[in-house]
């Protein structure tokens, strides 16, 4: 049996077809099929415009942020499996981390030195979005969800800082959430409902690993998902739009 | 059989003098409405190529880098030692900075507050289609922006550096009550100085566009030179010094 042969037999068979509804992309028809019928790939156009694909235009920044996100998530997900949220373990496991765990100070190296670059880049790719004037009809709502997911960043990033339970977490948490009480009326309360007591103790370490863990990724997860949809819809890249 | 003409002829005879074109009408707008001839490819495969090459890219650089610089870890927290000084992550400094020189209640609400609210309203503050999907606008919206960077920089460099010398919070303590020297002293001198570029491209006729880039100019590169100084500039006491002379073997970068 030839190379070939094997090839068609295998894109023939009932299993293959059941996953892939579509033929080889070889052709203009296969080609949107490959991108319409795929839940991943369904986000971007089928068609992009030269100009979008222009390195100098967009630098890639959004799509890079989205994959130190998928970077994240990867590295996080492997941290959770040794770290615990308590005042007690907290501190030693990092220590195991570094010291017992196969690659554990690599893998925390990893996802620190990716929140540092994903904050950068979602700023970066902000400021790209405005100078290029992309932010203006059609694509006002898509900017709003931008600049939420800029603040949702700020705030994974906030606190995945203190679950360490060093002395640079819990300062620089201490020193943050100060910040946040200067806020009139609602300000001591709401450092308050963050630290879940007055001061940065167990309460707070818990709650900022369920948000850090939880509930910040799942809503940047959805509101990221939103974003590159809601490019599509909105006609491609600004780009596009030039007169 | 070659006298013969083609079967499509036979259906649909087509008039020697008109031109024939495919057409179909459609509802609404599509991306591609009033574009001329369309220089599109298909996203299959290259934009997934790329978006591989992007991750194997940045994978790659995050790897090395994570092999060359170990994440910090200190002591174990002890809310009984205050660490010296005690800096907020690189991204919030700048607010911490902005601590420093004025109330509290401006600094860390009202002044991130009106920048969150100025980025929301954005595009209804600036709806101009004219120069969409191009870097700065124009040559002269180019001008706009390293103009006002340059500016910028300097002023909240000065800013910085005179209220360091020459603290309001110290020469007024006597004479003047907090909310004016710490809030409308403070905050009327930074008003002025987002304002007055606004202000020279209002008298020059600029667009609504240009005052923009301008305003966003200001608080983006604001951000950074409240940044850098709170993150590389503060050393021991939050008091200021050159990054290469800082007391007691304190690194900034070690916190990061």
């Amino acid at each position: 049996m030839t190379r070939s042969s094997l090839a068609a037999q295998v894109t023939a068979s009932r299993m293959w077809r059941s996953f892939f509804r579509h033929g080889m992309p070889d052709n203009p028809f296969d080609r949107s099929l490959a991108m319409t019928s795929n839940i991943f790939f369904h986000l971007h156009s089928v068609k992009v415009s030269r100009s979008s694909l222009r390195w100098s235009y967009s630098f890639g920044l959004g799509i890079l942020s989205a994959i130190l996100f998928g970077a994240l998530v990867w590295t996080g997900i492997l941290l959770m499996f040794y770290y615990v949220p308590s005042i007690e373990r907290a501190y030693p496991t990092m220590k195991e981390l570094q010291l017992v765990v196969p690659l554990g100070q690599f893998t925390r190296n990893m996802h620190r030195w990716s929140a540092h670059a994903m904050v950068l880049l979602v700023i970066l790719h902000m400021a790209r979005v405005f100078y290029t004037g992309a932010y203006k009809s059609p694509r006002e709502f898509n900017w709003i969800i931008g600049v939420v997911l800029l603040l949702l960043t700020l705030g994974a990033s906030f606190t995945g800082y203190l679950l360490p339970w060093d002395q640079l977490a819990y300062w620089a948490i201490t020193v943050g959430t100060n910040i946040a009480s200067y806020a009139p009326l609602a300000g001591p309360t709401m450092r308050e409902m963050l630290l879940g007591g007055s001061e940065v103790g167990q309460s707070a370490l818990l709650r900022f690993y369920t948000l850090h863990i939880a509930v910040l990724p799942m809503l940047i997860a959805l509101l990221v998902a939103l974003h590159i949809w809601r490019v599509r819809k909105d006609g491609g890249l600004a780009v596009n739009d030039r007169e | 059989m070659a006298t013969h003409a083609p079967v499509s002829d036979e259906i649909f005879p087509k008039h020697s003098t008109k031109t024939y074109a495919l057409a179909e009408l459609v509802r609404g707008e599509s991306a591609q409405v009033g574009k001329g001839p369309e220089d599109t490819v298909f996203a299959f495969p290259i934009v997934l190529l790329w978006e591989g090459v992007l991750l194997l890219g940045a994978t790659l650089a995050i790897f090395l880098f994570s092999l060359l610089k170990q994440a910090p870890l200190e002591e174990i927290a002890n809310p009984f030692v205050t660490t010296d000084p005690a800096k907020a992550p690189w991204y919030f400094i700048g607010l911490q900075e902005l601590l420093e020189h004025m109330h509290p209640l401006l600094a860390g609400v009202i002044i991130p507050g009106v920048l969150v609210v100025f980025l929301i309203l954005l595009p209804y503050l600036d709806h101009a289609r004219a120069d969409v999907g191009v870097w700065f606008g124009s040559a002269r919206g180019k001008r706009v922006v390293t103009g006002t960077a340059v500016y910028t920089a300097l002023m909240m460099i000065a800013y910085i550096v005179l209220d360091n010398a020459f603290s309001l919070r110290e020469l007024l303590r006597d004479t003047a009550p907090q909310w004016i020297a710490q809030g409308v002293l403070p905050g009327g001198i930074l008003a002025l100085i987002v304002a007055l570029p606004a202000l020279v491209l209002r008298l020059q006729n600029a667009t609504r566009r240009e005052v923009m880039l301008a305003l966003f100019t200001v608080m983006f590169v604001s951000a950074i030179v409240f940044t850098v100084s709170g993150f590389l500039f503060r050393g021991p006491g939050f008091k200021l010094y050159v990054p290469w002379q800082m007391p007691g073997g304190y690194n900034p970068w070690d916190g990061l």
